[in-house]
């Protein structure tokens, strides 16, 4: 499988909520780095509790994939935008039912062996507050109508 | 700098090798704020973007989205002058052999002016960057896209509103 078939696929199963299936795509010990967050760790934990929370709280989750490259050391490079209603509770920010349509870039190194081995991620969280309400940065727990 | 998948040897295409030199170049012309020289290095339609910049109004929100010669000159000019230490350290680089560069950069500097709605209070940040480049097969940058986290650039900065 190719380095962009596999990119694809992980982007169908984030969509999906499908950890377990995206772990399937994954070296044992493949790594994530989800930048805004400041999440660095272990794609079997903190990869997968991560997307446990996406698909929770936004369950109509679209995933589209806008540009995506492979370059030379095998990295698929990809620009997508996740787009969904909020659901419930996500990254500390209190459910208002608000609209949620971001853009992100995610690189996926992936092996020779057709799996990927690091995950990193970068969006601006900013932009996730402000559409799901939030008006302060010492306050993201309290929202506006 | 850090080397991390910076690609050497007689397996780099010419093309691949062309762009991640467009691209050091531009971060070079970066880190000596020379403005002009990272214009010089797009071609004269090249495509800007910064995906986190927007500014909201009261009747519109304004997108850092356009061209390289006019909205990417003007936030960068505005950006050098907010920040008058600005540097930049390329941290990773990856191209293809269709041009495609993608580049993770530390961007960070001392504010001695207000920028946007981040009043200046003389703090020092230093901010992970993703930037993706399309080099043309004559050496010439033609679009920038760059990432980056607000939140992170604002908390460093004592700015706690999100707009």
């Amino acid at each position: 499988m190719s380095a962009r078939s596999l990119a694809e696929k992980f982007f169908g199963r984030l969509q999906a909520g499908e950890v377990g299936d995206i772990l399937d795509l994954m070296t044992p010990d493949a790594t994530v780095s989800l930048v805004p967050l400041n999440r660095h760790g272990p794609m079997v934990t903190d990869g997968a509790a991560y997307v446990r929370e996406l698909a929770r709280a936004f369950p109509d989750l679209l995933v589209r994939v806008r540009r995506l490259f492979v370059t030379a050391d095998n990295t698929a490079v990809a620009e997508i935008t996740i787009d969904g209603t909020q659901a419930d509770d996500f990254l500390a920010v209190a459910n208002q039912e608000k609209h949620l349509e971001l853009d992100q870039a995610w690189m996926l190194k992936v092996t020779p062996a057709d799996r990927i081995s690091a995950v990193t991620a970068y969006w601006d969280q900013n932009q996730l507050y402000r559409r799901l309400g939030v008006k302060r940065l010492d306050k993201i727990t309290i929202t506006a109508g | 700098m850090t080397t991390d998948a910076i690609r050497a040897g007689p397996d780099v295409t010419p093309r691949e090798s062309g762009a991640a030199a467009a691209v050091r170049a531009f971060f070079d012309a970066y880190r000596v704020h020379d403005v002009e020289r990272m214009v010089d290095l797009c071609t004269d339609g090249a495509g800007f973007r910064y995906v986190p910049f927007e500014v909201w109004g009261r009747q519109r929100v304004l997108h850092g989205e356009g061209k390289v010669i006019t909205v990417g000159k003007m936030i960068w000019t505005t950006l050098l002058d907010a920040f008058p230490d600005l540097t930049n350290a390329v941290t990773s680089l990856r191209a293809d052999e269709h041009g495609n560069v993608a580049a993770e950069v530390g961007i960070g500097g001392t504010q001695a002016r207000p920028f946007g709605i981040i009043a200046c209070t003389g703090g020092h940040y230093e901010l992970p960057h993703l930037f993706l480049f399309h080099v043309t097969g004559d050496g010439l940058i033609d679009d920038i896209v760059a990432y980056w986290d607000n939140v992170d650039w604002k908390r460093q900065l004592g700015c706690l509103e999100v707009d």
